[in-house]
Order: structure tokens, then C-alpha cells, then sequence
């Protein structure tokens, strides 16, 4: 069976772009292959940056026949009586080039037609690949395209050789100014600069002998294997990070370590500041042991060792300039406390409507005052939850977190334990951006925790009540990511707090503009988020998200904890019961107010039935809700199943005698209502 | 200390160098505008360069004045004046990283002792209207070149694209001299670098930062503006683009002074930006009328 290689050439994709391309250039492939009915047995992706490449192998020599079944005339008109084919199946049959032993006759709806069974005979593999490519190439998804001749072609980076072969033959497919061939390239500086292929088998040992590693997951096994090492060596662990590992994948063909060593005069830095450091500066890998930084860092040469130890030198170089700057910055913010900064904010402008960052302090503030009682702070604690609110911008006018904004928050906390604030503000302060996004790590201390949501809410409030909805992928504020983090702050760290309480004891402290919006749409934009978070990180089924925000609540938690409960329940007959009747109950009493009714207008039996039953339902619904035992108030409701289902049977709600009728509706929009503290049961699809 | 550096020694040396390099590849070798700019990229041979449709090939050196990035002198590598080389190859070649890395070995350093990497960074200049895509270049982890394929100019899609090639020859000087400060190069064999720009940088830090007075530097603004648009209204392309320059460079001075909000700040570039648009237009229409080819 053939095999096939695809390799597009380029010059240095951006490095977390890479694999994503890889990955859409294989799935494409695969569907094309599959909807032009060629088989294959295998699909392998390699990629580095400067070339992604796919690999099919026992791929079929010649597409599958296609066989149809073509619809001819009505049998009616197609045959005469005797059953020979008239003139308009003869004209039938030569068009396909058949003869009328091919024709078959079929019922279609009430009639009978004759039908031909067509069949196109598969073309080449290499006829259809021919076709295919230009097309795939054409749609992989760039996040920005340019332009880098005159060919008409846009790609994220030059497209500057294209390999194509089918087993040891050439498919001398066409792409902007280039024609596939069989030559490809090695390493940059260590390889042959043309080096050609003679099948698609031998791609991967090929480039490995032209110093280059195809395979991505080989090079990530070999950049973690030296960090190993010199965790090994050192006693040390490597600080890493998701991006910095996917960088250097995505950016060496070759990796190869390059261990630096800086002055032991530096470790008096904190370990955020150096390892900021490292991280930025070209992409090192920097080490701690016990939590304290290590005077070791790990660099990647692309292609080869460092032999002369030159590329060490220059390493070491870069870091100790960087570590310079970083204690420059480090010793001149420490000549003013913290505290004394605070007032400079107000010349720093976090948004022309709504002032300047000391007036973001100050929104935070009234925020964390409102928060104070929901949180079961006390007053002590509210206090320094203050001083933290207080403090917990004045970084952004240090000249650490101007070089290194990634720092902010963090730098506060070291600077307000430097300026000999109380630790839990320090603690509070460090970790008061935290969750950045709604996966990242969450504020381990109450006052962070508070802190965040405090400054969380005013971001997104603040925006929005000035206008600025994210529309599509028009997010210009970043307000999604920061209301997704506030709803996974409040869900993962369990809040019992009421949103929209906080929201509306802090609106006055926004500005009212024409164009603004209100409070109101700050509810249900964080509602709208709230749904989000509760389908793709608590995996909440979407009915049951449907059915709990049927009434907006502000005790975020809640609604999740209700999530939960139903979907505990899910499979519960009584469950389905309910959710059959609700529809109707909601419907009846739509256009119905009160909920308040004498039992003693109720005349028939099952009635009765059902106001007992409801009696004893509420008490233990109202218990459970206290408790926040949802799962609980939800099974004291399921046995009203029953009773309401005989009731709709028996009783007929809509009575001339408008005082029953009117007594009836009101006992239904009760019992409704209780339902509701659940959430809306007809939504479910159970 | 190394076998590589024996080519070149100075700063001068290193300009000659890729003056040789590039005039070989058949580059125009220009001169620095003599306008206060940002970037090489301000320079007519560029702006100006790039747009229409002729074949165009300009190699200069540009003192590119940045007044946030003053550190009064005290900082080894930020500077608020350092020296561009830029060059723009119009349309780029299909081996133009080759060329470029050709350029690094021609001025003495030997890549397979080095560690070069290509990494993403495209660039933008919201006051020119123009775009591009690219990479900064690494060597051994510190940034030397930036390296853009045009894709705008002046609000203007390009075709055919170019290439634009800034080298920080500050920082590969320091790389090839092996010193750990700019102060410390040797400009020419006896005078230092430091000896020529350490107490400029000084003064225009002072001056940038804290004496520059707001109210006759926005007036010197609207003025250059105005003379800008009438330049404009007239015809005169080129006159009209120097007077961009010159607010593009007292924005920047604004900037530094801490005199602009940032509600201001969308409108100041809005401004800069509408005027080099204008002259991007203007220049177009030249060529239509076939009154130019490229003209710096």
C-alpha cells in the first residue's frame, strides 16, 4: 500500500501556533481522504518551526468505485404494456451507457419509477491528492495571515518549499509560487540546506541525520529530560510553565541544553522578580530549592551543543544585565513604603470615564465593605481587608511592574511586607489578581479571596455600566475573562454570598452616562457567564443549566449547588413526573399574582390531597433550603408528583365561581413557586 | 578574547560593514533623514519606499530618538537616541532570511558558535497606519534585529510587500566588542561611545522627563499640524510628511513628560496617523501622475 508525505516548508512559525496548524493540516487531510473515499491505515503529524508535515500510511491506490442509484422516468412512462422500455427509458439508458437488463424498478412515495445503478469507477490516489492539496492548504485556520509575494497566497508565515510524495514518485502540486518536489531542508545551521527525499518513509530518520527532530513529543521528552538532569545534578526543581514549555518546543528543531549559572549576589532577589526574569528574557528555564531560587538556569541552543561555550557566555550575559535591571528596580521602589504610592494613582488613568486608578481603589473598597458580613468577617479582619483594598494597586507605579507586568499584585505583596504591613494584607494583596483566568490557581487567604472578588466585580461592573458589552469577539476590556475568573472564583472557593446584593449596595458609586448601561445588565451578563463556567468546567448537562437560571439568584453557589442536586436525581421517575406537569402548572398561573389561598374554598378530594401534601413538602423544603441542602429540598418535592398529576385530572381550575377559581389559581402559583426554588423542572429533557 | 571579532572593531566598523554588505546586494545606501524620528521606519526612504509598485532597495543608518526610553545615562543599553540600521528590500526575496543571516556573518559573527532564533513578534505603528509581520532575532538571547514583512503604510495594503530589516546596532556591538555597556564601545579606535553621547543622553533625559515645558510644546504641535495640512492641501507631499515627523517626535516628547491621558493619547496618534495617511495618498497620486519613482 502507498504511502504519502506532505511537508510545507516555512519560515519560523510562531511557536504556540504551530502545533495548532499541525493538527488542523492532519484532521483536514483525514477528511478529505475519507469524503473521497480513500482508505488509509495510519496518519502521523510531525511539526517543528519551520515545516509541518503529514504522513499516511497504507493509503489506497485508487479511490473506492462510487456506485448510485440514478432515478429514471415513472415506470408508467418508461415501459409500455408489454414491459419493453419506451422511448424516454431508452433515452434513459444511453445516457448512463446501459442496457435495459440494467434497469430496476422502485416505489418512491406513491409511485413507481425505474432506476439505474450507476457506478463511477475510483480515479488515482495521486489524481485526487493532486486536487485535494491547494485546498486543504488554503483553509488552515491562521490566527493572522500575511502576504510575502505577489502570488495572491496569505499564510501566518512565508510558505518556501512544499515536499509531495507518493511513495518515491513526485505529485507536482501548484501552491502561490511554489511546485512540490521531493527536496526538503535541514537544521538551519547544521544541516544540509537542500537534502532530498526518496519515499515518505524515510522522512523522519532523514531530517534526524540533517539535525532535525521531526517529532514534537521527542523534543519535549528531550527538554524535560535535561531539566531532569540538572534537577538531578543540583538538588534544584525546575520552575516551569505550560507556555514556556510549549515555547521551546515550538521554537527549536533541535534542542539542545545550555546549564548558565548568575553571581550568588542576586538570590536576594525574590524568586517572582528572578524568575520573571528568566521566563522573559529568551525563554530560560529557571530552578528553586525549598522555594528559594537557585543561582542555575537552563537555556536551549537549536541544533547542537554548545561546544565552545560561547552561546553560555552570552546567556550569562543577557541574565546578569537583566538581573541588574531588576535589582536597580527592586532597590528604588523599596525608598518609598508602599502606602505613600497610593496617592499617585490618581494621576495613573485606568479608564476616561471611570477615572483614574485611586478611583478604582476606592470602588474596591466599598466593594469590600459590602462584603464584610456575606464573607463572616469580623471586624478586625474588615479592617485590614480595607488596608489590603487600599494598597493593593499602589505597584502599578512601581518600576518592577512596569518592566514586568506579570509581577503586578505580586510586587505588592513583597513591598507591603517590606513596608511593614500586616502579613495577612501582604497575602492578600499578593494574590488579589488571582484566579487570573478561570483555570488558573485560586487566593488561598479569606482577605485574597475578597480582595479578588471585590476587584473582579468592579472591573466588569465599571465597564459595563459605561457600555462596553463584549460583543462577538469584540472584548476590548477583556471583561469575559474577568467575569469568567469572578464566577470561578465564586464557585471553586464555595462563596455563600449574594452577587446581586453586592451589586446593588455598590452601584451608586459608578457613574451614570447616556450610552451606559445598568446594573441590571451587569446581572445578566455575570447570569450569562455563570452559564458558561457551569457547562464547561463543572460539566453541568445544558437543560439542567437551563432549568436552574430559569430565576436569576445572585448566590452564584446555589445555583451550582442546585445544578448538582438535579443532576444527583436525574434518573428518577418522580423527577420526570414533575417535569411533565410543569409546564402546565407554570402555565395556568402565568397570568396569576398571588400566592396566598384558603384552604377552606377547596372542595374537591383531590385538593385536599394535594394541600397536605404540599404542607409537608414546604416545611421540609424551607428547612433544607436554610441548610442548603438542595439535594434534600428537591427529594421533599418529588412526592407532589403524584397529587398534582391526580389534581389536573380532577380538578377543573377554571370555574365560573371566580373566588374558587381565583383561590385555585393562587394555590397553584404557591406550589409553583415552591418548585421554582429549584428551579424550572419543564426545561428537562428526562 | 574571540577569534570572530577580529573583523570588526568598532561601531564605526560595524556601519561600514553592512554598508559594504548591503550596497553589494544592490541596496541604495542612504543617509539618516535629518528629522527627529522614533524608528528608521519614519525615514521617507521607507515610508515612502514602500508604497507603489517599483522594485526598491535602501540600506541607512537612522539615530532614532525615543524620549521615554531615556534613563538619564545610567542604563548600560536603554537609550532615549540609539542607532538603527534599517534596511528595506522591496519586493523581498525568497531567501531573505539567508541574506540577513549572511549580513551577521559578514559582520564577524560566526553563527554555528551562536545561538539564533527567529521568534514571532510583529510589529505595528499606529502613528504611520502601518502594520507587519515577523520575528525579533535573537542571538545567543539577546534581541539584535527586528525583522518585518510589511504589510501597511499609511492605511495603505502593500503590493508588492517589503521587508524591513532594523538591526540595534548598539547591541550588536556590545556583542561583538564584549562589553557589558553601550558607554563602553569603541566608536572609532581612540574615542569611546560614551565619550560622544553619555552627557546627551543625560541632558535630553532631564529635558524629556522634567523640563520640557507641555504648553509651547503643544502649540509646537498644533503648529507643525497645521503647516502639515496646508503642506498637504497644497500638493506638497514631501514638505507635508516632514512636519508629520515633527509631530510624530513632540507626541513622543509629550509622552515622555507624562502631559498626555490616555483618552488623549487615541486622539494625538489619530492625528499623526490622518496626516501620514494623507501624505501616503498624496505620494500615491505622484506616482500615478508619474511625477516620481521613489523619492526619500
Amino acid at each position: 500500500m502507498p504511502e504519502f508525505l506532505l511537508e510545507v516548508g516555512t519560515e519560523e512559525l510562531p511557536a504556540l501556533d504551530a502545533p495548532v496548524l499541525a493538527r488542523a493540516l492532519g484532521d483536514r487531510l483525514a477528511q478529505a481522504l475519507r469524503e473521497e473515499r480513500l482508505g488509509f491505515s495510519g496518519m502521523e503529524i510531525h511539526w517543528t518551526p519551520r515545516r509541518l508535515a503529514v504522513l499516511v500510511r497504507g493509503l489506497a491506490e485508487r479511490q473506492a468505485d462510487l456506485v448510485e442509484e440514478v432515478r429514471g422516468p415513472a415506470a408508467a412512462v418508461g415501459l409500455d404494456s408489454t414491459g419493453n422500455p419506451t422511448q424516454a427509458a431508452l433515452g434513459f439508458l444511453k445516457k448512463y451507457g446501459a442496457t435495459p437488463q440494467d434497469l430496476k424498478r422502485k416505489v418512491v412515495g406513491e409511485k413507481e419509477y425505474l432506476f439505474l445503478e450507476v457506478r463511477t469507477p475510483g480515479r488515482p490516489a495521486q489524481e485526487v491528492l493532486q486536487e485535494l492539496i491547494p485546498d486543504i492548504l488554503r483553509s488552515l485556520p491562521c490566527r493572522k495571515t500575511m502576504r510575502w509575494d505577489s502570488s495572491g497566497v496569505a499564510f501566518l508565515r512565508p510558505i518556501r518549499w512544499l515536499v509531495c510524495l507518493l511513495d518515491n514518485e513526485i505529485l507536482p502540486i501548484r501552491y502561490g509560487s511554489l511546485t512540490a518536489g521531493r527536496i526538503t531542508r535541514g537544521h538551519r545551521f547544521f544541516g544540509p540546506r537542500e537534502l532530498a527525499l526518496n519515499s515518505p518513509a524515510e522522512y523522519v530518520e532523514k531530517l534526524r541525520e540533517a539535525r532535525v527532530i521531526a517529532d514534537p513529543r521527542e523534543r519535549e521528552r528531550m527538554i524535560r529530560d535535561a531539566a531532569k538532569g540538572v534537577e538531578g545534578e543540583y538538588g534544584v526543581r525546575a520552575l516551569w510553565t505550560e507556555e514556556l514549555l510549549g515555547i521551546l518546543v515550538g521554537s527549536l528543531e533541535w534542542p539542545s541544553p545550555v546549564l548558565g549559572e548568575f553571581p550568588g549576589e542576586f538570590l536576594d532577589l525574590p524568586t517572582p522578580v528572578i524568575a520573571a526574569v528568566l521566563h522573559e528574557e529568551g525563554k530560560f528555564v529557571p530552578f528553586a530549592r525549598d522555594g528559594e531560587p537557585a543561582p542555575v538556569f537552563l537555556g536551549f541552543r537549536d541544533g547542537k551543543e554548545d561546544e565552545k561555550g560561547y552561546v553560555r557566555q552570552g546567556y550569562e550575559r543577557v541574565v546578569r544585565a537583566r538581573l541588574r535591571d531588576a535589582r536597580f528596580f527592586f532597590e528604588n521602589d523599596r525608598k518609598r513604603p508602599l502606602a505613600e504610592r497610593v496617592l499617585d494613582l490618581r494621576e495613573v488613568v485606568y479608564e476616561a470615564r471611570l477615572g483614574s486608578v485611586w478611583d478604582k481603589v476606592q470602588r474596591i473598597r466599598e466593594i469590600c465593605k459590602r462584603l464584610v458580613d456575606p464573607l463572616g468577617l469580623d471586624g478586625e479582619q474588615g479592617a485590614l481587608l480595607d488596608r489590603a483594598a487600599f494598597l493593593c494597586k499602589a505597584d502599578l507605579t512601581t518600576e518592577m511592574v512596569r518592566e514586568f507586568p506579570e509581577l503586578a499584585g505580586v510586587m505588592g505583596g513583597i513591598y507591603a511586607r517590606l513596608s511593614g504591613e500586616p502579613e495577612e494584607v501582604a497575602v492578600a494583596i499578593e494574590e488579589h489578581l488571582l484566579p487570573r483566568t478561570r483555570a488558573d490557581e485560586l487566593p488561598e487567604s479569606t482577605l485574597g479571596t475578597a480582595l479578588s472578588l471585590a476587584d473582579k466585580l468592579d472591573t466588569v461592573m465599571g465597564a459595563i455600566i459605561v457600555g462596553e458589552v463584549p460583543t462577538g469577539s469584540r472584548d476590548p476590556y477583556g471583561i469575559r475573562r474577568a467575569a469568567n475568573a469572578l464566577v470561578s472564583l465564586i464557585l471553586r472557593k464555595r462563596l455563600v454570598v449574594d452577587l446581586f446584593g453586592v451589586i446593588d449596595a455598590a452601584a451608586e458609586f459608578y457613574p451614570r452616562i447616556p450610552e451606559g448601561k445598568d446594573k441590571h445588565t451587569v446581572k445578566g451578563f455575570l447570569v450569562d457567564r455563570l452559564r458558561h463556567v457551569l457547562r464547561d468546567d463543572f460539566g453541568v448537562p445544558h437543560d439542567i443549566v437551563e432549568a436552574v437560571l430559569a430565576v436569576p439568584r445572585g448566590d452564584f453557589l446555589g445555583v451550582l449547588e442546585r445544578a448538582q442536586a438535579l443532576a444527583s436525581l436525574k434518573r428518577d421517575a418522580a423527577l420526570a413526573e414533575l417535569a411533565q406537569i410543569f409546564e402546565r402548572l407554570r402555565n395556568i398561573t402565568k397570568d396569576h399574582g398571588s400566592t396566598a389561598f384558603d384552604p377552606g374554598l377547596f372542595q374537591k378530594e383531590e385538593e385536599q390531597e394535594l394541600w397536605r401534601e404540599y404542607l409537608k413538602a414546604e416545611g421540609k423544603v424551607r428547612r433544607a433550603l436554610t441548610e442548603r441542602d438542595f439535594a434534600g429540598a428537591l427529594k421533599a418535592l418529588l412526592p407532589l408528583g403524584r397529587p398534582v398529576h391526580r389534581y389536573f385530572e380532577k380538578v377543573f381550575v377554571m370555574v365560573e365561581d371566580e373566588r374558587v377559581r381565583e383561590n385555585r389559581l393562587s394555590f397553584l402559583k404557591a406550589l409553583l413557586s415552591l418548585f421554582l426554588e429549584i428551579g424550572d423542572l419543564s426545561v428537562l429533557a428526562v | 578574547m574571540r577569534a570572530e571579532q577580529k573583523r570588526v572593531k568598532t561601531f564605526q566598523d560595524l556601519i561600514l560593514a553592512l554598508h559594504e554588505y548591503w550596497r553589494d546586494q544592490g541596496c541604495v545606501i542612504f543617509e539618516p533623514y535629518d528629522v527627529e524620528k522614533g524608528a528608521g521606519t519614519f525615514n521617507p526612504a521607507t515610508f515612502f519606499g514602500c508604497l507603489g509598485p517599483d522594485p526598491w532597495r535602501v540600506a541607512y543608518i537612522e539615530p532614532s530618538r525615543r524620549p521615554t526610553d531615556g534613563r538619564y545615562g545610567e542604563n548600560p543599553i536603554r537609550l532615549r537616541l540609539h542607532h538603527q540600521y534599517q534596511v528595506i528590500l522591496k519586493p523581498p526575496p525568497p531567501d531573505i532570511q539567508d541574506l540577513y543571516l549572511g549580513s551577521l556573518e559578514h559582520v564577524g559573527i560566526e553563527l554555528r558558535d551562536h545561538d539564533v532564533k527567529f521568534s514571532e513578534d510583529d510589529w505595528e505603528s499606529p502613528t504611520l497606519g502601518a502594520w507587519g509581520v515577523g520575528w525579533q532575532v535573537w542571538l545567543d538571547e539577546m534581541e539584535i534585529t527586528q525583522f518585518t514583512y510589511f504589510q501597511q503604510m499609511g492605511g495603505i495594503d502593500l503590493d508588492p510587500v517589503s521587508v524591513e530589516l532594523t538591526y540595534g546596532l548598539e547591541r550588536i556591538a556590545i556583542f561583538l566588542q564584549g562589553v557589558e555597556s553601550a558607554f563602553d564601545l569603541n566608536w572609532s579606535a581612540d574615542v569611546k561611545y560614551g565619550e560622544i553621547w553619555h552627557e546627551k543622553e543625560r541632558q535630553f533625559s532631564i529635558y524629556n522627563f522634567e523640563r520640557a515645558d507641555v504648553e509651547r510644546i503643544r502649540k509646537m504641535f498644533e503648529l507643525a499640524e497645521a503647516e502639515a495640512r496646508a503642506c498637504l492641501e497644497a500638493g506638497l507631499v514631501f514638505p507635508a510628511y516632514d512636519h508629520t515627523l515633527h509631530c510624530s517626535h513632540l507626541f513622543n516628547v509629550l509622552d515622555a513628560r507624562g502631559a498626555i491621558s490616555v483618552a488623549e493619547r487615541e486622539s494625538y496618534i489619530a492625528r499623526v496617523r490622518e496626516l501620514a495617511r494623507g501624505c501616503a495618498k498624496g505620494y500615491l497620486k505622484l506616482l500615478e501622475e508619474r511625477r516620481a519613482r521613489v523619492l526619500a
